[in-house]
């Protein structure tokens, strides 16, 4: 049940998309939501759809398993769906109900806003999918680094970040059992009023953070004891490397980008 | 309450690449009040398979029958199932909650609706069975227990809902000789006092070969092999093959038959080698 939530989980794997280097995901990843801001009519979505789903098809995560990630904001997106569609006026009326009119520029804007929220989605998630939680935070900790000279503590931010991404799925894993453990002791967390839900949500809860501290205070002492210490002078098992494969994906975001602005320049 | 299990099959992750088989084809029968115990390895689908039995996890084909009613068909109400069959898990004392060893006790027979006056005198009950001393223990946090005694409250959580069925997922792990002896001692006195099934589920054929009625080994999703204790003793040798923990009494009178000095009776406990050996001895001096 709790298992199927995908939003930042990694999908193993070893295609071309896998292997670039995490600090051009990043940057490519943000250079693609800024881009989806930029975009302005149907044409623009056919560069920035196109590169996302060649993205998709490179790296082979199933399509299903992108999807069941999507679940947990449909209502979002139907939400920003409707308030558009009803809110935005301009255009020929196409739907006509009293007080509630559907025009031709709401009809648009909704759909637009929809996929764009959509790919948003999908982009960012592929960068989990696609990237190991350590080789994500390396290239965070690497790109922080300039910042450091003005205090920000890149290693002990990306160190955190890096426990938040481990700790997900063992925390579900959790739940998971949990819920188990007390729907095994005749709790019911599906039926009667939202105050009688929300307090059934209790047994859960406790034993949840309870574990989450002890974990939390297991893995301090583990770290204490190797001596940890973060900061400077830290070797790295894998050093990252821009490599040709890098490099042909850099070119390819560049040209999707260009596309984008000189069409905006157009129009 | 019989259990009768017919083809399960039960697979994790269906779909994905990492798809696994944890059920392969299980089927099995528990009779009226029997103690059983099943185990298996690590990942040999011990786990996967209790948790069918009160209808936590749904099977991918195959069917459940409690008492002859198939609790996979659609429409059987689960927690009505659930009243009937008690699930100790793994490591229970992760999923104590209240404030109160008392309530946290009371939170299964609460939720079986049951009044106020039978749930105190299940929870006098189910302490006492577990051994853990009304006076002196239901009023304190079970944050503040030691790990054997919140195993215990956890477990009486379970016994205090009086299921007909009771299943416990490796009730022992983790504990020192000690409580791992009072737990399984209390095991025994429980099925002899309320003649309920029992289902222990443990990788140590150790914990299981004195106590149990039937062993159920489990390897890699299937049932290996079924019986009595003393038939599943005939079978040690392919027992050792899968790399299963054997008692280290049946391993030792392996080696003495090894060797060619031949014990005639099934020894699976320490005391029944002591007593076979004891006759060796005197047979030939």
């Amino acid at each position: 049940m709790i298992r199927d939530i995908t939003l930042g989980q990694y999908y193993p794997g070893d295609s071309f998309i896998h292997r670039l280097d995490p600090r051009l995901k990043i940057i490519a990843t943000l250079v693609y939501i800024v881009a989806l801001f930029i975009m302005v009519d149907f044409t623009s979505y056919i560069f920035t759809i196109s590169y996302m789903a060649a993205v998709i098809i490179i790296s082979k995560v199933p399509l299903s398993f992108i999807l069941r990630g999507m679940k947990p904001i449909i209502l979002i997106l139907a939400c920003t769906f409707l308030i558009n569609l009803f809110m935005i006026k301009g255009g020929d009326v196409l739907l006509d109900m009293g007080f509630l009119t559907v025009t031709e520029k709401g009809l648009r804007t909704a759909i637009f806003l929809a996929t764009r929220l959509i790919m948003l989605l999908i982009v960012s998630s592929m960068l989990t999918f696609t990237t190991k939680p350590i080789m994500l935070t390396d290239g965070i900790e690497s790109l922080l680094k300039p910042f450091k000279k003005i205090g920000v503590p890149a290693h002990e931010l990306a160190m955190m970040m890096s426990i938040a991404l481990r700790f997900i799925p063992t925390l579900l894993e959790e739940t998971d059992k949990i819920m188990k453990a007390q729907l095994a002791r005749g709790a019911d967390f599906e039926n009667g009023s939202i105050i009688k839900r929300a307090k059934g949500l209790i047994p859960i809860l406790i034993p949840l953070f309870i574990s989450a501290f002890r974990r939390a205070d297991e893995l301090a002492m583990a770290m204490e004891a190797r001596c940890y210490k973060g900061g400077d002078n830290r070797t790295r098992l894998h050093s990252l490397k821009f490599t040709y494969r890098d490099l042909i994906a850099t070119i390819a975001t560049v040209i999707m980008v260009a596309a984008l602005v000189i069409q905006r320049i157009l129009m | 309450m019989s259990i009768r299990i017919e083809n399960l099959t039960h697979i994790y992750n269906k779909g994905l690449s990492y798809e696994t088989k944890a059920l392969d084809d299980v089927s099995l029968t528990i009779e009226d009040k029997e103690f059983v115990g099943i185990i298996g390895h690590t990942g040999s689908g011990k786990s996967t398979l209790i948790q069918h039995i009160n209808g936590i996890l749904k099977p991918e084909s195959g069917r459940i029958y409690i008492n002859d009613t198939d609790i996979t068909e659609k429409g059987v109400k689960l927690s009505d199932i659930r009243k009937r069959v008690g699930l100790v898990f793994q490591y229970p004392e992760y999923q104590l909650f209240e404030d109160t060893v008392e309530k946290d006790i009371a939170f299964g027979p609460l939720n079986m609706g049951l009044s106020p006056e039978e749930v105190d005198v299940r929870v006098h009950e189910a302490m006492e069975l577990v051994g853990l001393d009304h006076e002196e223990f239901a009023g304190r946090s079970p944050f503040e227990l030691s790990g054997g005694q919140k195993r215990r409250v956890a477990i009486a959580g379970v016994i205090a809902m009086k299921p007909e069925v009771l299943i416990m997922d490796e009730p022992t792990a983790g504990l020192d000789p000690k409580a791992h002896k009072d737990i399984v001692e209390m095991l025994v006195k429980l099925h002899r006092m309320t003649e309920c099934n029992i289902l222990l589920v443990s990788h140590n054929m150790e914990d299981v070969a004195e106590i149990v009625d039937k062993i159920i080994v489990m390897h890699r999703g299937k049932v290996f092999s079924q019986g009595s204790p003393a038939e599943i003793y005939k079978e040690r040798d392919r027992l050792l093959d899968i790399g299963l923990e054997v008692p280290q009494a049946m391993l030792f009178m392996k080696k003495l038959e090894d060797r060619g000095i031949f014990v005639e009776n099934n020894v699976m406990t320490m005391d029944e080698a002591v007593r076979e050996i004891e006759k060796l001895l005197r047979k030939r001096t």
